[in-house]
């Protein structure tokens, strides 16, 4: 959303040497978040027309807006392709759930606790993981997850092991009563506007430029002054926290959680595919692509059951192979240039 | 004391047939810098070829492992050619997402056609001992031992003797330089993906014949793949036969002290401290950092 509206700035500028007023290019600048509040609006308008099916399938929707946006600050703006994001989700999740389950925690602290705890892990884990680069950190990320995961299987007097724990809903050990569909609709979008919003001000701040520089030559950034480390371990925590909420609220809309699925590699490399279809490094494209994949690959479950999986598997290689720079970025480039071809776009990475 | 001596033997012979798992991963990620995810979807899918020749052709899972290679080295030939070749030079996690749709499809094709049911291929001999003492020699895991060991040191001898071999190796170092050369870095790259492609298949047949096997083990042994081969470190070929015995040891050793499934933590825990303490390997030199791309 950021980027848009600067891009549309300069195009304009080129065209007319004299400075635009003032007023239009802070109305320019204000359209992304006005756009913003509407959908946000209109999410909560939907709500009163789904029933109760459809309003599941919208929150989870909402869950991967906020996952893919959350994983584009690591992976999109500081290109570092972190494959084992769900380890904070996993976190976040057995935070709120053992909090719940033992200290009858309320399920509000318990989130922010939760979020916390995953910032933590990530800038614990951060600070040697991130000196590691490219496929190395991908499977470093990806050892933690599943290393985590077996901890958690391991420690059955805590977590409840594998066969799972259960976080009090109703009765004297509740701590919170259960939100039901619609509050946990409220939760994630809540979330998923949260994440955008980090997104969107990460984008746009010092802190974003850090990062993009980081992506693009980690030695030049650190020459220029950036504190490559802070920055990179600060959008590792930050990505992590925002995971780790999202985990936390899926535990407790699940109720019982089991290690295998609340740290299912298939999440993260949903998040990863999600951004690189939409577009890595933008604000629109995370948001874009995970409305899109999830959408259609709920559609794809109902109507094709046993299918499914292939059909999904079929869809991720023809988008990697024509658009490997996503949708939003390559829209961006083709309305820049008046390049729209498909195949020259798939020239850009062949051998 | 027994106990010992068998759980070290026990992990010998599964690291073998581990380093040939992990072997072909390893020269696919050492030459082309592609992290291949569908790895253990080929493995599995070598297995279900054995099955299927057993089953209806009463072949011999050993003598099917090489019509499975033969089936499977085209195949990961195309695939390479025609789908891998094209995002080859975009950044890591499109070729990374490239071979997840792969496996996606390859996992779910063998679920819809073979069933998630649990399988493996009956011998009349793997399942029989020899006793040397106390400590027992199961038959079927010494011949797949043997078998993946030699297969492994082949590909060495081929890799580092023939012009084929050396012309990988060419194009994994400096694959501009390769290409002035005369050498068909296309064409190398898919002869590479093939041949990794076909071992995994020779690894599934034996994987078939000493345990059980399933679609959804796939996951399974790509991670197991992703483990030795960061453990043996890249660039130097025994490097996976290394670091398949490694893990089978710790895997056997810690199957036996440790309780639960602790063990699978502790492969983890190895690969981070690997990757943190000494990222080129246990027996890898610091070969591909210097490597340029054009």
């Amino acid at each position: 959303m950021g980027a848009s509206s600067a891009d549309v700035g300069t195009a304009a500028g080129v065209e007319t040497p004299t400075a635009r007023p003032p007023a239009e290019a802070r109305w320019r600048r204000l359209l992304p978040w006005a756009a913003g509040v509407l959908v946000l609006l209109a999410c909560f308008g939907l709500q009163t027309q789904l029933y109760t099916g459809q309003e599941r399938t919208v929150t989870t929707i909402f869950m991967f807006v906020a996952l893919a946006q959350a994983w584009n600050i690591i992976g999109g703006f500081t290109g570092y392709a972190s494959f084992g994001q769900v380890v904070f989700f996993g976190i976040g999740g057995y935070a709120t759930a053992t909090l719940m389950y033992h200290l009858q925690v309320n399920f509000w602290l318990a989130l922010v606790v939760s979020g916390l705890a995953a910032a933590a892990f990530g800038a614990l884990i951060g600070l040697p993981l991130l000196r590691l680069k490219g496929h190395y950190f991908a499977i470093a990320t990806l050892g933690v997850a599943e290393g985590m995961r077996e901890v958690v299987t391991n420690l059955p007097d805590i977590t409840g092991g594998g066969a799972g724990i259960t976080i009090p809903t109703v009765g004297a050990k509740a701590s919170t009563p259960y939100l039901g569909n619609d509050g946990f609709y409220i939760l994630f979008l809540v979330l998923a506007a949260l994440a955008v919003l980090v997104g969107g001000l990460v984008s746009r701040s010092k802190f974003g430029f850090a990062l993009r520089a980081i992506n693009q030559d980690e030695d030049a950034a650190g020459s220029m002054g950036i504190n490559t480390t802070r920055a990179k371990v600060t959008a590792f925590a930050l990505s992590g926290f925002l995971v780790g909420l999202v985990g936390a609220s899926y535990a407790f809309q699940q109720v019982t959680i089991f290690p295998e699925r609340l740290f299912d590699v298939d999440i993260t490399v949903l998040m990863v595919v999600m951004v690189v279809i939409g577009g890595s490094g933008t604000v629109l494209g995370p948001l874009l692509g995970a409305v899109a994949l999830q959408y259609l690959s709920e559609y794809l479950r109902q109507h094709y059951t046993q299918m499914h999986t292939f059909i999904l598997g079929a869809i991720i290689i023809v988008a990697v192979i024509l658009l490997p720079q996503g949708v939003v970025n390559y829209a961006r480039e083709a309305a820049r240039t008046r390049q729209f071809s498909l195949l020259r776009n798939v020239r850009r990475y062949r051998l | 004391m027994t106990s010992f001596v068998q759980a070290t033997l026990y992990g010998l012979l599964q690291g073998g047939l581990l380093a040939l798992i992990a072997v072909g991963f390893s020269l696919v990620w050492g030459v082309m810098n592609v992290i291949n995810l569908a790895h253990g979807a080929f493995v599995i899918l070598g297995a279900y070829i054995a099955w299927e020749l057993n089953s209806t052709l009463g072949l011999d899972p050993f003598l099917g492992m090489f019509v499975a290679a033969a089936v499977l080295f085209p195949v990961g030939y195309a695939l390479q050619r025609g789908l891998i070749n094209l995002v080859i030079n975009a950044p890591v996690f499109i070729t990374l997402l490239l071979t997840f749709g792969l496996d996606l499809l390859i996992v779910q094709g063998m679920n819809i056609a073979f069933t998630a049911n649990y399988r493996s291929i009956p011998t009349s001999y793997a399942g029989k001992s020899l006793a040397l003492g106390d400590v027992r020699i199961p038959l079927g895991r010494l011949l797949a031992f043997v078998v993946a060991v030699a297969v492994t040191l082949l590909l060495v001898a081929m890799v580092t003797r023939t012009r084929t071999g050396l012309s990988i190796m060419a194009t994994g170092m400096d694959r501009g330089a390769a290409r002035l050369m005369g050498i068909r870095a296309r064409h190398v790259y898919a002869l590479t993906f093939g041949l990794a492609v076909a071992l995994a298949g020779m690894a599934g047949a034996m994987v078939g014949t000493v345990g059980t096997f399933n679609p959804a083990a796939a996951g399974g042994y790509t991670l197991l793949s992703f483990v030795i081969a960061v453990l043996g470190g890249l660039g130097n070929m025994y490097g996976a036969l290394v670091g398949g015995l490694v893990i089978g040891l710790v895997e056997a050793w810690a199957g036996q002290y440790l309780s639960g499934t602790w063990v699978n933590a502790l492969a983890f825990l190895v690969l981070v401290l690997v990757l943190l303490l000494r990222p080129s390997g246990l027996v890898g030199r610091a070969f591909y950092a210097a490597r340029v791309e054009v």
